[in-house]
């Protein structure tokens, strides 16, 4: 993936308590916003930069609705400072869809019907996209591994296996 | 012209008779032969883009210029009365600006009137005792931690069936037993009906109190212009919002606007106004800024409802072939501190079986624990758990196959009222499920695949709910001049799907395409009222609505475009959203029609007939669980689920399996893994995160699989639907609990089945 | 969350400069430290953020050790394929340890030095003994997830995962600070909360964890790691063990067992230990080192069913060893 920004190395001094300036890189474009040390990612998606695609749930780790991409890694960005994420890129599931263009998994979702409030989606869609960029050939038990931190109340379970496998095989076929 | 008429309105398993204005004629029901090109047919969601992207907004996701935040201080005893508040310091911190409480807000009426928007008397652990407003979630952390409140502790009661000794600490001043009386009901002669039996049975069970969990939070966001009030909800019932904040406030209905497009789950617990949708409003107005106040997860598992727990007994009386001849069902509900209505679990005893003599009652005892809500399908879960626990037992002691038990127990007509059903698919769920599961062989593949550690078993369990639906619900349909269509109703897509069922029956009935009808809800502004979504009446109350709309507004489009196209009326139809003409096969787009019209409309109007008279809408279902039993670890796993249902006609086969999938899935939580735990001493809860109260994961998820019977109803409303929100979730936790005490040979009457208890209750070798 | 001061250590030293000023905390993945930020049970002052610190993620091998380094994630560890092949009870138990989004972020260290999962602890409302109360709330209360074994005033119980595994594999820790430093077996930094002291690591708040050092063992070595959960995964351990052998043959050379989730520190279990060295793994002996391994075991109001699911995990882990 080409990078749009070059990633900067995190500083040294000592910050806060009261607001500083915090560099993020998500989704490929550089932003700085002003917060306190105390600013979750999650947060700062959500009200700096407007990226409501990334949900809380929880605030505590424990639910997956927050769920980003870190360097390509899953994480609870509820669970991540901001100010400890310079230096790294940031995934939401608004960098999904290209030009209008939905992702494949996201297409999945849509045909198996594996959704259905919708608040879990973006972040079990980004758990399996973190899967199929490592595994493009998963069985429906590594699917299950890489949603396991991603609960949804409503039950979807099942269709976001089948839409996950449908994903990887509709990802193969364009590879 | 409008006609009042007056209706039965089932509610979540309760009838009510109404007074409801019906507009224009209803329309004949679609007939069971009817083919269709759109209903039926499995539609993929027509929002799913913006629920797949993150383009969805949310309530929580509502931000506004200037926005404000709200955060509630609760109260950390279960009891207690507040002798002083001092926000002074509070205040004091940079960015704060309005602390709410009960000595600076008046005495607005909560709950019916047993409690006030800020009371002095606080009645559980988690109930509100100030709201802090500020610039940041953040600074309202800070400042509530300034707050300093003076508690009067008060002695208090957590068990129900202390709360309702003479001497207990009083929850209310009217007692502590919901209504002062139980809720009793009787038929036949249950003395006499006990004494013909030839054996008896009688079991206690408890349940657990199980929290919704719902992904998104409770919260509202409130915004003033001028004099009238904009609140973003995420509830199930935009038009109650409006309502309780009117009467709250002292407003006019008229002032007040409720929007909600998205919401991350309710399940019941949204059927209502908040608190906080009330001090976000309150707040708003103070400070002149928008004010977002968004429960956090332990708030929402302390303060935003729960299936309350019950102790139920029972006793039945049968002859030897199983002909049940008395039921006695005595159900005791920890109501927590509030309730609107009583937590009743008897409701599936009175109407499941052909038993001519029963009695049953229900106590729902106030205690100093969070409030009762509805929770899917409420007292139905723990009634249904309770009832064919028993049946089984029943069926073990006679010797009797349980599935048989229960065909010699069927139900021709409605047990409770002696009306028939409009139409009961119940047997063809009992054997479709049979054979999927097979039943007959279960014996065989126990015998093959248990181990000395781990033991298979079979249960089922059946399925009795409501489901009608019901007036008063309403929908308008436009065509507009481009020869797309828009219906608009006051209902809400709780993530059920409604908006694509809508959009299908809308696009069935004036011959459009689907991808050119568009579905607005969510917001009281459009002013086409629906009743709120919940008792798994939507579909089967606002659908019907939006057939008649879009049969008139095709009407009307025939009628216009015979005119405009200079043909007889007769030779005209619509096709695929096109005239077409039928003697000359001529398509003619809509739009072009309308060009010549310039920018005329056509509007539909629908409104939901009433429900048949002295006939029974119900809906059924059936559900086979396997499992596997590791006494060694005492871990249950559900290895499959079959479920069969009958709710009427199937509108869209796809999202009605998502609606099954979810039901049971709950069903496996409350059977295996959930319950709210409560320190007896302090009265607080213990587990109220995502990581101590265990709702199922992926992994918990067993093989489901489920099946619709499609009997479209051709009495219950003109589209022969009835709903299934409830239905899957009823009899999940029975079939497991059977199924396990198949697999062990013993019954454990207590939910959930957990480790602890299949470890202790069977003794290890 | 209180507010606070944030800097990223640009090396240990610093780190641990900083780690001496009054308030200060470390955070590494933050999986644990944020949640009780979160709830305010934890309220430093200022964080040193270790995870910037180069040279202390990864995963390598000497000649008597493969030592992991303290920033080494929990995915690393479970992923890393000399963990897979040589210490498989350690990439299962991180497998079977959280999250895959927790896994990511948590480190091995900060895993090894979490806090107790205890719900009376956990509770903002509750001021308990640990949190410098008076009493330990559990004791008489809802004790489901507590201690059968060791005497504290203090029931909670260990939580990590990793611990018992590592302890199994008699692993040892690297530490760097003004209290601790040099090298001593990872079991040795646990101990009981008591009346002196209310701390259940021997660590000060200074004293960093730079990296784990798993001695290498023979080709007869087998180890098995079981965790016994509410539901089938994000649970943490209601039981767990973790068994290390190494054969001789047919025969247990020595054995190392530890149990979890039974006692406020990873419980090691010498007299089954004992009973296994020498002998062959039959049946028979399974059931007595199963019988051994819960002895003294104190039940409480609500957890007595930890006592027949430590004993039937242990003997299932030897059943697997001999099969």
């Amino acid at each position: 993936m080409a990078k749009a920004v070059k990633l900067r190395k995190p500083q040294v001094e000592r910050r806060g308590p009261s607001k500083t300036s915090v560099r993020l890189t998500v989704n490929d474009e550089l932003h700085e916003i002003s917060v306190e040390p105390r600013r979750t990612l999650l947060d700062a998606l959500r009200k700096d930069l407007g990226l409501t695609g990334t949900k809380k749930g929880c605030d505590e780790g424990t639910c997956g609705s927050c769920t980003v991409l870190f360097d390509g890694k899953p994480v609870y960005s509820c669970l991540t400072l901001a100010i400890e994420c310079e230096g790294h890129e940031i995934e939401t599931i608004e960098s999904l869809a290209k030009k209008g263009q939905l992702h494949p998994i996201q297409q999945a979702f849509i045909e198996q019907d594996a959704l259905q409030c919708g608040f879990c989606t973006p972040g079990q869609i980004l758990s399996i996209k973190a899967l199929l960029d490592i595994n493009p050939n998963p069985t429906p038990d590594d699917v299950k591994r890489a949603v396991s931190g991603n609960l949804c109340r409503c039950g979807a379970y099942p269709k976001i296996v089948q839409a996950a496998l449908q994903a990887a095989r509709q990802l193969s076929k364009e590879s | 012209m409008p006609r009042v008429v007056k209706t039965q309105v089932e509610f979540e398993g309760r009838f009510y008779d109404e007074y409801v204005v019906i507009e224009g004629e209803d329309v004949p029901p679609w007939s069971a032969q009817q083919e269709f090109s759109v209903v039926g047919q499995p539609q993929t969601r027509i929002d799913g883009v913006e629920r797949v992207t993150g383009a969805a907004k949310f309530t929580h996701d509502i931000q506004l210029p200037g926005m404000l935040y709200g955060k509630i201080l609760r109260c950390p005893h279960p009891h207690a009365r507040i002798k002083n508040i001092n926000t002074k310091e509070a205040e004091r911190l940079p960015g704060v600006r309005a602390i709410l409480h009960s000595a600076n807000i008046p005495k607005i009426p909560w709950r019916m009137g047993l409690t006030l928007l800020f009371d002095q008397t606080l009645r559980y652990a988690g109930e509100e005792v100030a709201c802090v407003i500020a610039d940041e979630e953040e600074i309202c952390e800070d400042a509530r931690e300034l707050i300093e409140v003076e508690y009067e502790v008060l002695p208090f009661v957590l068990d129900p069936l202390k709360a309702l000794e003479p001497k207990a600490p009083k929850v209310h001043e009217s007692g502590n037993l919901f209504h002062n009386e139980p809720e009793i009901y009787e038929r036949g002669d249950i003395q006499k009906g006990f004494s013909s039996a030839d054996v008896t049975i009688e079991g206690t069970f408890r349940t657990q109190t199980a929290l919704h969990n719902c992904m998104e939070t409770h919260g509202s966001v409130a915004l003033w212009e001028g004099d009238a009030l904009t609140i973003w909800d995420s509830t199930q019932h935009i038009f109650g919002v409006r309502d309780v904040v009117a009467q709250a406030l002292g407003l006019p209905k008229h002032k007040i606007r409720v929007i909600k497009q998205y919401m991350g789950g309710g399940f019941g617990s949204k059927n209502s106004a908040g608190k906080y949708t009330v001090m976000a409003a309150l707040a708003a107005k103070m400070t002149g800024r928008p004010v977002k106040i968004i429960l956090d997860r332990h708030e929402e598992n302390l303060a935003a409802g729960n299936r309350p727990a019950s102790i139920q007994t029972l006793k039945i009386g049968a002859k030897r072939d199983g002909r049940l001849t008395a039921i006695y069902h005595k159900s005791v509900v920890n109501v927590g501190a509030y309730a609107t209505w009583g937590g009743g679990t008897t409701g599936p005893t009175r109407r499941l079986y052909a038993c001519p003599n029963m009695k049953t009652e229900d106590y729902s005892v106030f205690t100093h624990l969070g409030p009762y809500s509805a929770f899917r399908a409420p007292g139905y879960v723990e009634g249904t758990f309770a009832l064919e626990s028993m049946m089984d037992e029943l069926a073990k002691k006679l010797r009797i196959d349980p599935l048989e038990l229960r065909l010699r127990n069927y139900a021709e007509s409605d047990p409770a009222t002696g009306w028939p059903y409009t139409t009961k698919g119940l047997r063809q769920a009992y054997h479709r499920g049979a054979e999927l599961i097979d039943w007959q062989g279960r014996e065989a593949f126990k015998r093959k695949y248990s181990t000395h550690t781990k033991k298979i078993g079979f249960g089922m369990a059946s399925q009795i709910w409501g489901g009608s639906g019901g007036p008063p619900a309403y929908a308008l349909v436009k065509i507009n001049p481009d020869g797309t269509a828009v219906v608009v109703t006051g209902t809400q897509d709780i993530g059920t799907g409604t908006k694509t069922a809508l959009a299908q029956i809308a696009a069935e009935a004036l011959h459009f395409p689907i991808s050119s009808v568009k579905v607005e809800l969510g917001d009281t502004q459009l002013g086409v009222y629906s009743p709120l979504s919940a008792g798994s009446m939507t579909l089967a109350s606002v659908g019907p609505a939006v057939r008649v709309a879009s049969e008139e507004a095709r009407k009307q489009l025939l009628d216009v475009g015979a005119q405009t196209l200079e043909v007889p009326r007769e030779e005209l139809e619509i096709e695929q959203g096109e005239f077409l003409n039928r003697r000359t096969r001529e398509r003619t787009p809509v739009k072009a029609i309308f060009e010549k019209l310039e920018n005329f409309m056509i509007i539909g109007r629908g409104a939901r007939g009433p429900n048949p008279e002295k006939k029974s809408v119900n809906t059924f279902g059936a559900q086979f669980a396997q499992v596997e039993v590791d006494t060694e670890t005492g871990r249950v796993t559900v290895q499959k689920i079959v479920a069969v249902h009958e709710s009427g006609r199937v509108i869209n086969p796809l999202t009605i399996t998502s609606q099954l999938e979810g039901g049971i899935i709950q069903g496996v939580g409350f059977a295996l893994t959930e319950r709210r735990l409560v320190d007896e001493r302090t009265g607080l809860v213990l587990n109220a995160s995502l990581e101590t109260y265990k709702v199922p994961t992926v992994q918990d998820v067993p093989e489901i699989v489920a099946e619709m019977v499609n009997l479209p109803d051709p009495e219950v409303n003109n589209l022969g639907v009835k709903g299934v929100g409830e239905p899957p979730i009823i009899p999940t936790a029975a079939a497991i609990a059977n199924a396990v005490a198949d697999a062990l040979g013993s019954r454990i009457y207590d939910l959930p089945l957990t480790l602890d208890r299949v470890l202790t209750t069977r003794e290890l070798p | 969350m209180k507010n606070f001061e944030h800097i990223n250590a640009p090396d240990l030293e610093t780190a641990i400069a900083l780690l001496q000023e009054p308030s200060a905390k470390a955070i590494a993945g933050g999986t644990d430290l944020l949640t009780e930020m979160k709830d305010r049970i934890q309220t430093p002052a200022l964080l040193v953020n270790l995870k910037a610190i180069p040279d202390l993620k990864f995963i390598k091998e000497d000649e008597k050790f493969v030592r992991i380094g303290a920033l080494t994630t929990l995915s690393d560890l479970e992923c890393h394929p000399l963990i897979r092949e040589r210490y498989p009870i350690l990439a299962q138990a991180a497998s079977l340890a959280a999250t895959p989004q927790l896994r990511n972020a948590g480190t091995v260290a900060g895993n090894l030095l979490q806090r107790v999962r205890c719900w009376y602890y956990r509770h903002p409302d509750v001021n308990c003994w640990l949190k410098g109360g008076v009493e330990c709330y559990a004791e008489e209360g809802v004790n489901a997830r507590h201690a059968i074994f060791g005497s504290s005033p203090c029931i909670a119980v260990h939580p990590s995962d990793l611990a018992p595994a590592l302890i199994a594999l008699d692993a040892q820790v690297r530490v760097v600070g003004p209290e601790a430093d040099g090298e001593l077996a990872l079991e040795e930094i646990y101990r009981l909360p008591d009346e002196g002291l209310r701390e259940r690591m021997v660590l000060g708040p200074a004293d960093l964890i730079a990296e784990i050092l798993v001695p290498k063992r023979p080709e007869s070595s087998r180890g098995v790691f079981l965790k016994a959960m509410e539901r089938a995964t994000w649970s943490f351990a209601l039981v767990s063990v973790a068994v290390q052998i190494d054969f001789d043959g047919e025969h247990v050379k020595n054995a190392r067992m530890v149990l979890g989730g039974v006692a406020g520190k990873p419980w090691r279990v010498r007299e089954a230990e004992k009973l296994l060295e020498g002998q062959a793994l039959t049946e028979e002996l399974a059931q007595q080192v199963a019988e051994a391994a819960v002895a003294g075991a104190q039940p409480r109001a609500y957890n007595a069913y930890k006592i027949p699911l430590t004993k039937n995990l242990v003997k299932r882990a030897l059943q697997k060893l001999a099969g």
